[in-house]
């Protein structure tokens, strides 16, 4: 393995991290924005419970992502920003809304406007993002996209919006799941379960609806991926399948902290099976991995500096997960709100 | 002009750095402060230092998220706004990046514990996260600062017809400036914490809140910006010798020497004509900047005659820029040797409490805030304007690595107009933050005690508030 190939597979795990992650962040602002009747506002204080301690955390992988590309295929990088600059720039502006929205939602005691005004931003902000992202990411795989192709090119096809549409999906799925056992733990929201639990189930069946949908679209906007695709991505595509439809038996049997792990993994295959048919292009038609990589110097720089940073991240990260995963001591959240 | 793709695009860099520098820099001091703060109430038990730490970590919960957002954007304006920049040195700049990105990751996962673990963490552990906090923040600032440096003095590389052949993965972090200005940038962010913590609590006292949860907040924001005066200014003189030394046209334009001379003087104010090449208004000392640059007066410094005319910086913005962070920076190191000479005087007579807390002083203390924030923006104006024409010096041209794209007055205006909302409601929210005392602190602490604050009743240890949220147990 070459240190292009070893950087490509951090590279790789950093975004699907992000996905898992973040992602169901993102998701859960979906839910934030479609919560309606009697229980909304508890359903949305749930939400932002769930989120306050690891959201940050969690948005760093994205910025870890970015600076790896960067700095590990600067040629690569300075085509996509180019290639996909008004997705990129609105996904921004989503990130930069989200977490604006909830810090002030949280801290602002209505000195800036209303709680509603906030969560609305959040809300939405948190439902663009991963559209863009999703978008972002199937336009690199059209081979549409160069550094001339102007400002629409990512959204000239229906692969490209339809897979948008499927991140925003699969991130509400996600976010359902982890909420079913968010909720379950806390005293105060078991009364919840079976309203996100119905989400899950929805979410679960509405993301294997649109991705039948996104294959044709696949081989007809992205041949060369799509070739690759059946070379390649058969084992993941079997994986996301027997994991979907695991996610769907064990939410129906409430088993919701297996139904964690079987979604973790239907998605993190779904995303590897994309990379895998992606490989060796980071834009199709455009820029590979090994024409655009640093020097190799730089890159054998960067992976001892991951490792060693991996090293010290990733317990961190997970005393971050497990001190804030147990059942609830005292609702904490209000103590600090009503302070 | 506003509308060419270049001038849209500095523009919208500059904006968003310095949305990000002013808001940032408090999430690299805060967790300092609180280390003491939190520090003092776990060895105390005293509320008032229990009422600050919860007032500062909301403080720095909604700063370090917007710090957290607005560094994103930038990271992503890297690359929609300068490509070929990135593409021709993005690895060039990968090992500071990265290790910031590390530093960052620990930061943001330890704000996490932090803010949200009151309950779940021992008093001691919830103490310790802030360690993580503090030093990560330290460090992201060292490794982001290493890569302006560079860009600033470029070594440790190789090109060849416009490309990078080899670059030492170092280069960007042992580089003659990334010491220098990064600890000059650190230093920057720890005063900017202390002078406006300071400054808020000094004008809660003019208002009329005497009380000891605004004397400490005065007291701990004031001695943070004061002792690092002195020390700032050490490394900034270090980090000016890197500049004569590599970067010999930033100086001139610093100091508005128009014509390359021993005997340099040095001007202090005034506004540089670029037409004449002499300083108006300004007070000149003979001799003073060769006396500072080489410690002998015949010593030549070089002017910015040594360029073209289009290859030199914009002298009349630097030169104001410079004299503003060094007039800033010299009232804040004038008070402070003052005060500090007013403290060891009142400690020999034993008049408590050291640091007086009458008007001129709180005024003084006010001051600090504004004063050290317009110091640091004007040093980063410096740093900056002092490089052009070039975005990496001697090596690439703002012009070249600027994107091509057609569109950039729109992401101009969208950021303007999405980062001045943003700011409004974040001036609302922290306005209402710097409300006082919590009410359960402020209904007893009205009780001046004229010799010695710390002595007051409410101060005794373990007072019920202690026991709402945190406590040792």
């Amino acid at each position: 393995m070459t240190a292009v190939d070893l950087l490509l597979a951090v590279i790789v795990s950093a975004l699907a991290a992000y996905a898992l992650l973040a992602g169901a962040d993102f998701g859960a602002g979906v839910w934030d924005l479609l919560a309606h009747g009697r229980h909304a506002d508890r359903e949305r204080r749930l939400i932002a419970h769930a989120l306050g301690p690891v959201w940050e955390a969690n948005h760093v992988w994205l910025i870890f992502v970015i600076v790896a590309t960067f700095s590990g295929f600067p040629t690569a990088f300075g085509l996509i920003a180019r290639g996909l600059e008004l997705p990129l720039a609105l996904a921004l502006a989503g990130i930069v809304l989200r977490g604006a929205a909830y810090v002030y939602r949280a801290y602002g005691e209505g000195a800036a406007g209303p709680e509603s005004l906030w969560s609305r931003i959040f809300a939405v902000a948190s439902s663009i993002t991963p559209f863009m992202l999703g978008v972002s990411g199937a336009a690199l795989a059209t081979g549409k996209v160069t550094a001339t192709s102007g400002p629409l090119a990512p959204f000239g096809s229906a692969f490209t919006l339809v897979s948008g549409v499927f991140a925003v999906v699969v991130t509400a799925f996600l976010a359902a799941v982890y909420l079913c056992h968010d909720a379950g733990t806390d005293p105060d929201a078991k009364d919840l379960v079976p309203a996100f639990r119905r989400k899950a189930l929805a979410a679960a069946t509405l993301a294997g609806a649109v991705s039948l949908a996104l294959l044709p679209l696949l081989y007809r906007d992205a041949p060369v991926v799509a070739h690759r695709f059946t070379d390649r991505s058969i084992p993941f595509v079997v994986l996301a399948v027997l994991c979907g439809f695991g996610s769907i038996a064990v939410i129906w049997a409430r088993r919701y902290v297996l139904a964690r792990a079987t979604a973790g993994a239907a998605v993190a295959a779904v995303l590897l099976g994309w990379a895998a048919a992606q490989y060796p292009d980071l834009a199709v038609g455009a820029a590979t991995a090994r024409e655009s990589a640093a020097g190799t110097a730089n890159l054998h720089a960067l992976l001892i500096a991951m490792a060693f940073g991996l090293v010290v991240i990733l317990p961190a990260f997970y005393l971050l997960l497990k001190v804030f995963s147990g059942p609830e001591g005292e609702r904490e959240f209000e103590a600090t709100q009503s302070q | 002009m506003l509308g060419s793709t270049l001038t849209d695009a500095r523009v919208q860099t500059g904006f968003s750095l310095a949305f990000h520098i002013v808001f940032a820099v408090f999430g690299v001091g805060l967790p300092w402060l609180l280390i003491v703060t939190e520090g003092r109430w776990l060895r105390t038990g005293d509320a008032v230092w229990l009422a600050l730490t919860k007032k500062w970590s909301r403080v720095m919960a909604v700063l370090f998220a917007i710090g957290a957002v607005s560094g994103t954007v930038l990271s992503f304006e890297f690359g929609l706004l300068w490509p070929a920049f990135m593409a021709r040195y993005g690895g060039v700049l990968g090992l500071p990046f990265t290790l910031e990105a590390f530093a960052f990751f620990a930061e943001a996962i330890f704000v996490g514990l932090y803010l949200y673990g009151w309950k779940r963490l021992s008093p001691r552990a919830h103490w310790l996260t802030l360690w993580p906090i503090a030093i990560s923040g330290t460090l992201s600032t060292l490794f982001i600062v290493t890569a302006n440096a560079w860009m600033n003095v470029p070594t440790g590389i190789k090109e060849v017809g416009g490309k990078v052949v080899s670059a030492e993965p170092l280069a960007p972090l042992t580089g003659p400036g990334a010491l220098p200005e990064s600890l000059h940038m650190l230093l920057a962010a720890i005063m900017c914490t202390g002078g406006v913590v300071a400054a808020v609590y000094a004008v809660g006292m003019l208002r009329g809140r005497r009380d000891a949860y605004h004397r400490r907040g005065f007291r701990v924001g004031l001695v943070t910006v004061l002792a690092a005066a002195p020390v700032q200014l050490v490394v900034g003189d270090l980090a000016a010798r890197v500049v004569e030394k590599y970067q010999p046209a930033k100086l001139a334009a610093m100091e508005g020497l128009a014509h390359t001379r021993d005997h340099a003087p040095l001007t202090l104010g005034g506004i540089y004509d670029p037409h004449t090449g002499k300083i108006r208004f300004g007070i000149e000392i003979p001799d003073g900047l060769s006396l500072l640059t080489g410690f002998r007066a015949d010593k030549t410094i070089r002017g910015l005659d040594i360029l073209p005319a289009k290859e030199q910086p914009a002298t009349p913005v630097v030169h104001l820029a410079f004299d503003t962070m060094v007039g800033a920076g010299m009232a804040i190191l004038g008070l402070a040797t003052l005060l500090a000479a007013v403290a060891l005087w009142r400690r020999r007579k034993g008049i408590r409490p050291l640091i007086p807390l009458n008007r001129p002083w709180l005024v003084a203390g006010a001051l600090t805030g504004p004063a050290a924030m317009f110091a640091m923006l004007a040093g980063w104006e410096v740093t900056e304007a002092g490089r052009q024409p070039w975005i990496v010096y001697g090596r690439m041209t703002v012009r070249e690595a600027a994107t091509t794209s057609g569109g950039i007055g729109w992401s101009l205006a969208a950021t303007v107009l999405v980062y001045l909302g943003l700011a409004t409601a974040l001036v609302l929210i922290l306005r209402r933050l710097a409300t006082g005392a919590p009410p359960s602190l402020a209904a007893d602490s009205d009780l001046p005690t004229p010799l010695d604050p710390d002595s007051s009743a409410l101060e005794s240890p373990r007072p019920e508030h202690a026991h709402l949220e945190g406590t040792p147990r």
